[in-house]
């Protein structure tokens, strides 16, 4: 499969502001991989999407994909929308997720296949992928069901 | 001639510069952080000791840019006690002016511009420009088409900050609600308030889930309102007829973490610690000498952080600390038996006023012209407002 053009990120991610730094990162999200910023230099993990590497300053950094595995460090249930015209049919969670290639190295996210009460604090989750509105997104789950 | 006292007393040790092009195919930041690691290297310093940064923005918490927000994380730059932005001619006088206050030693300044697609026919046909015109406001996209951006410069965040708080301390919502009971008992004193009914502690547990485990009696009540200050010399200010307040010490702070506030450093290496830090390294009156303390209460964990990094008790500790401060016969707040927390009601209960209604009550309160609510013989305030990632502040005002 080739790669999506410039113009088809742009197109399938009309709702999101696409840059120069961060266009590599949606077009994985199109090939259903999960691409943060990795300096060639040092190895140091970079996010978010940024050109230079905060720890040695080296300009040579390098979309990778990340092994999907990480601990759920915090999380919040939103119970009201913020549009009136649009409120939650039921409460919407939003979890941090602290990805297990460096500490404090956190994607913003949903835990899935997880009952609510059964969240908490640094739990082992695995990456896998929702749709929504006919675009996938990268979700977590809790670890050992990441092929149920 | 008009004073002035920074008469060759400030320098300028480094310059950088990036290429000029109708199209480098580069983000504002990207051409940002080139010239910031191009001048840190002419001035021959590390970037550590940078301790205050002026990005550019229109706005004092411009995103989605070459703000101070992004490049103090892009750049790895540890602790700042000044941050700010501007652009045109200001942002090169506000780094002087911070410099030679002695709110910081060395400032970077950043100015990134890119061609924008109101200034060129060819500008308005690039995807790239034309989506960032899309979301130049403030925020970016924030929220909007993409889940993991909705904790960019979001209020959420503080919600789970608040559970991970509970869980690593292992504390209960108590402070929380104890901080919520005395602004709102000062409130009911405050005829300016917009709630003037006291809570108690039950009250405070049956107000209504707004982002679990955070209350609607945690949050701010926005409001209509505005504030106004005007600051002089204290030589001018002696011919005036207000009773002065002094401004004793101040400081900013600014942690590495960025506009992803998912990626917060940790409860006590928030920016308020290293505000509050950079305040105690000039002032000369302490903690302890305080008469009123006002913690910025646009949630109460904002409260509750502002009141552990100023040092009233050790980080977890504030529902303790609070239990053993408690004055029943008002039922509100008096650290160490002697402190006066939020005297107008604060955000809370007086009505959001970003933390501006805190510096206008204790000056208030430090003329001694508050009436009613007056804390006699009030000469010494310790304000503390802001966010965990932005615009922090810590100031020490003394009456005289
Ligand atoms: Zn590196």
């Amino acid at each position: 499969m080739s790669e999506p053009s410039d113009d088809e990120v742009f197109a399938h991610f009309h709702d999101v502001r696409i840059d120069h730094d961060n266009i590599a990162h949606y077009r994985g999200l199109m090939a259903g991989r999960l691409l943060i910023n990795r300096c060639d230099a040092c190895g140091t993990w970079i996010y978010p999407h940024r050109p230079l590497c905060p720890q040695c300053l080296s300009w040579n950094v390098t979309p990778t994909q990340v092994s999907g595995k990480g601990r759920l460090y915090m999380y919040t249930f939103i119970m009201q929308s913020r549009d009136p015209g649009k409120p939650l049919r039921e409460p919407m969670q939003a979890a941090a997720i602290e990805l297990a290639e460096q500490p404090g190295l956190r994607y913003l996210s949903r835990v899935v296949n997880c009952p609510a009460a059964a969240l908490a604090h640094d739990m082992p989750v695995a990456l896998t992928w929702i749709e929504e509105n006919g675009r996938l997104w990268p979700a977590f789950q809790p670890e050992g069901d990441a092929h149920g | 001639m008009a004073r002035n006292p920074l008469k060759d007393k400030i320098a300028v040790a480094g310059v950088g510069s990036t290429a000029y092009g109708r199209d480098l195919a580069r983000t504002e930041l990207s051409l940002g952080l080139e010239a910031a690691v191009k001048a840190i290297a002419d001035a021959g310093i590390s970037r550590q000791e940078i301790d205050g940064i002026c990005g550019a923005g229109m706005t004092p918490l411009a995103m989605g840019g070459a703000g101070f927000l992004s490049l103090q994380g892009a750049l790895g730059i540890e602790r700042c006690t000044w941050v700010k932005n501007g652009w045109l001619g200001s942002a090169f006088v506000y780094a002087v002016e911070a410099v030679f206050s002695g709110l910081c030693d060395t400032v970077l300044v950043v100015q990134s511009n890119l061609r924008g697609t109101g200034m060129s026919r060819a500008a308005a046909r690039d995807p790239f420009r034309l989506r960032a015109a899309q979301y130049g406001d403030v925020g970016g996209d924030v929220g909007l088409g993409d889940f993991a951006k909705r904790w960019v410069h979001s209020g959420e965040p503080y919600a789970a900050m608040m559970r991970r708080y509970m869980h690593d301390y292992g504390t209960g919502q108590d402070c929380f609600g104890l901080m919520a009971v005395n602004n709102r008992a000062h409130g009911a004193r405050n005829p300016a308030a917009v709630m003037r009914n006291a809570i108690t502690l039950d009250g405070y547990y049956e107000s209504r889930m707004i982002w679990d485990p955070m209350r609607i009696a945690d949050m701010d009540v926005p409001v209509d309102c505005a504030e106004a200050f005007i600051i002089t010399t204290a030589e001018r200010v002696r011919d005036m007829r207000m009773k002065p307040v002094h401004v004793h010490a101040m400081s900013l702070g600014g942690a590495r973490v960025g506009e992803f506030y998912e990626n917060t450093l940790g409860w006590t290496e928030n920016a308020f610690w290293v505000a509050l830090q950079g305040l105690w390294a000039r002032s000369d009156i302490t903690v302890a000498d305080m008469d009123l303390f006002y913690p910025y209460d646009g949630y109460t964990l904002d409260a509750i952080a502002v009141t552990e990094a100023a040092g009233f008790c050790k980080p977890g500790e504030a529902a303790d600390f609070f239990k053993s401060s408690w004055d029943f016969s008002r039922n509100v707040l008096r650290l160490n038996g002697r402190t006066e927390v939020n005297t107008n009601g604060g955000g809370l209960a007086m009505g959001r006023a970003g933390g501006s209604n805190l510096y206008a009550e204790a000056v208030r309160q430090l003329r001694g012209t508050e009436g009613e609510r007056q804390v006699q013989g009030a000469q010494t305030a310790l304000i503390g407002i802001g966010s965990f990632f932005h615009d922090p502040s810590a100031v020490v005002l003394r009456g005289c």
